[in-house]
């Protein structure tokens, strides 16, 4: 338990830092953002919105308040998710637009991720029970080279390939056009349908690590004496290799999950950019280059606290598994 | 290199061949050279260099040549790579836009790696609070996402240069190395040249930079390899989603227009195809590299190797082999 309570304060202190960063980011850049900010709203839309310039001045600077004065009403606003309005989607709050987008990117991440956990290890759990055989021969020198790719590489290969010459997946957007986004059928099969494609890419993209991390530790642990022992039980292959070898090999790839996630949390911005899937990566993209920068600072929150609580599931699922944490 | 140091095998394993007349070869490339990956990994990104240096005489256009007579053709002897919307020359474009594509990735690699060797090996030498407080700095960072982190600052530049673009991934990519870097130091810092230069009464600066580093310049250069490619990923990734310097010629900037003109949507593979395939050659290079250094440095990778393994590790790399070896 005092491990969980540690992992528990390394993660608030990390969500703090990451909120600090995104509180300095913009007032250690040369010039200040606001303009640019400022830019897209007419006079009009200012006067219609009073307070809107207090805000932007506490997420970006360039008011006239000491930055500490500024620091404090900046972590007010985040306790209430209050980003001000999004000029790319004036008149929306940022706190809505990202509420738009965020379910399609959890989705999205959500399901790839998992799928390519339960394949990459699944296929490096057999791969090294079967050292030679056929899964380890063919789906372990392919998903190798595929995770060496660049993801957007990965990505619009995909969308050449299978989208455009072959027809199996639509190509474009979350949806199909004319369906309204709800709870019914008709959205739900068409947006499910719309995913297909970008999942297979994150798998495809991030299988690999999972793959060659399963198979190295599934090597070693098949040489332990545990496992010979259930062999010599005369326990069937299968429950001897998913239930004592590949059940303890797989703690080691689980602690490589933080980096691995928070790098395919990077790519799904490639993915949504490429797919134009809007999901809170592509909204990303477009609210940057749009100097939208309020929404891209609520996204960029999210996305670290995102990726932060993962992280502690994460350690959840590790204390489960692993006796040696709940004692210790 | 200190005879003292016994974990550094390279000099002991290959004395440098004395050939009379000859320029000597330095043991370690010697080393590598007889490594089949790295020397594999070594010829392909050799290749890129050698194609980003000769660019100028190689390519048949200036690359924003526009000419709409010729736009959108596919690959010919007379474009080799086609042409993009605007009928510039790919060709031109890729084997110019090698230039900027290496020189930021090494330039942010470099710096990175500096930033990452100075931190990570002064906080393993020094232990307590100073290496606390630095381990959780490096794993803050690699818990925030990198990319969308990245993506939010380059939007805040005004101007998006080589030299802050390298600085900005310099001080995002850091983390990655620090942890690897720690890690070995921690395994040298009881060692007996360490504690005979403390007992002398050196200085923690000269003891980390005057001992420990020369000590450590081969995994130093193995984790510049690694930053290496992971910048050259990641700028490229920027660069595709309009967020570098957008004026010049890269690879991430001529996958940003295919993207942005929509040309795989209208059936042109060739403008993505080309500039990310060089992307992916050149980092497999590396990643080859990478796995060929494992080996060298790490005897233990090289035995009981299955022929097959070695194939398969050929393909992507030992370094998450190793990686998971050594957590097993």
């Amino acid at each position: 338990m005092r491990w969980f309570a540690r992992r528990l304060a390394f993660y608030v202190f990390a969500i703090w830092v990451a909120l600090t960063i995104n509180f300095l980011l913009p007032r250690l850049m040369p010039g200040s953002p606001l303009g640019g900010l400022l830019q897209h709203l007419t006079p009009s839309q200012l006067s219609a919105n009073p307070g809107i310039v207090q805000t932007y001045e506490a997420l970006l600077g360039g008011g006239h308040h000491s930055i500490w004065q500024d620091y404090v009403t900046y972590l007010h606003r985040i306790a209430h998710f209050d980003f001000g309005i999004s000029t790319s989607n004036y008149p929306t709050p940022v706190s809505e637009v990202v509420g738009r987008t965020l379910p399609y990117s959890m989705f999205l991440v959500g399901v790839a991720f998992l799928l390519a956990f339960l394949v990459g290890t699944g296929i490096g759990m057999v791969a090294a029970w079967r050292r030679g055989g056929a899964v380890d021969s063919v789906f372990v020198p392919v998903f190798m080279v595929l995770s060496a790719f660049p993801a957007f590489f990965t990505a619009l290969l995909g969308l050449y390939l299978f989208g455009l010459k072959l027809h199996w997946f639509p190509i474009q957007h979350a949806y199909d056009n004319g369906v309204i986004p709800g709870f019914n059928w008709a959205f739900l099969s068409s947006a499910l349908r719309h995913s297909e494609l970008p999942i297979l890419v994150v798998v495809c993209a991030y299988a690999g690590g999972w793959v060659l991390n399963m198979r190295t530790v599934m090597i070693t642990t098949i040489g332990e004496d545990y496992v010979t022992m259930a062999h010599a039980k005369g326990l069937r292959d299968r429950r001897v290799m998913t239930r004592y070898a590949g059940r303890n090999a797989i703690l080691p790839p689980l602690n490589g999950f933080a980096a691995l996630f928070a790098s395919a949390v990077g790519g799904l911005v490639f993915v949504e950019f490429i797919f134009s899937y809007p999901g809170a990566g592509y909204t990303l993209q477009q609210a940057v280059l749009g100097n939208d920068y309020a929404l891209a600072q609520a996204i960029l929150v999210v996305l670290s606290v995102c990726v932060i609580l993962a992280n502690l599931i994460m350690d959840v699922l590790n204390l489960v598994l692993d006796p040696r944490l709940r004692t210790g | 290199m200190s005879q003292l140091d016994p974990t550094i095998d390279l000099p002991l394993a290959a004395p440098p061949r004395r050939v009379r007349g000859r320029i000597r070869v330095p043991g370690w490339v010697a080393l590598l050279l007889r490594n089949r990956k790295s020397r594999a990994g070594l010829c392909m990104v050799l290749f890129m260099v050698l194609v980003a240096l000769v660019a100028p005489l190689i390519s048949v256009a200036h690359p924003n040549d526009f000419n709409l007579l010729a736009a959108r053709q596919a690959p010919s002897w007379h474009h080799l790579f086609g042409t993009t919307d605007q009928g510039s020359d790919i060709f031109s474009q890729v084997v110019l836009g090698a230039r900027r594509s290496l020189l930021l990735g090494a330039a942010a690699g470099i710096l990175a790696t500096g930033v990452a060797a100075i931190l990570g090996i002064t906080a393993a030498y020094s232990g307590g609070l100073v290496d606390e407080g630095v381990n959780f700095l490096t794993n803050v960072f690699l818990t925030i996402p990198p990319i969308p982190l990245l993506v939010v600052a380059s939007g805040y530049l005004k101007s998006r240069g080589m030299v802050t673009m390298a600085v900005v991934l310099a001080l995002v990519l850091w983390a990655f190395e620090a942890r690897i870097l720690r890690g070995q130091a921690l395994s040298l810092k009881s060692r007996d040249f360490i504690l005979a230069a403390k007992a002398s009464g050196e200085s923690t600066p000269r003891i980390v930079f005057g001992e420990l580093m020369p000590n450590m310049i081969s995994r130093i250069a193995a984790a510049f390899v690694l930053v290496f490619y992971i910048a050259l990923l990641t700028d490229a990734g920027l660069e595709f989603l309009g967020l570098g310097d957008m004026t010049k010629t890269s690879w991430g900037v001529t996958l940003y227009w295919a993207q942005t003109n929509s040309t795989v949507l209208q059936g042109e593979w060739w403008p993505f195809f080309f500039p990310g395939a060089a992307l992916a050659f050149t980092v497999l290079g590396l990643v080859l590299l990478l796995a060929g250094i494992d080996e060298v440095s790490n005897p233990r990778l090289r035995t009981e190797r299955p022929e097959r393994r070695r194939l398969l590790a050929a393909l992507v790399g030992g370094r998450l082999v190793a990686r998971a070896e050594a957590s097993a």
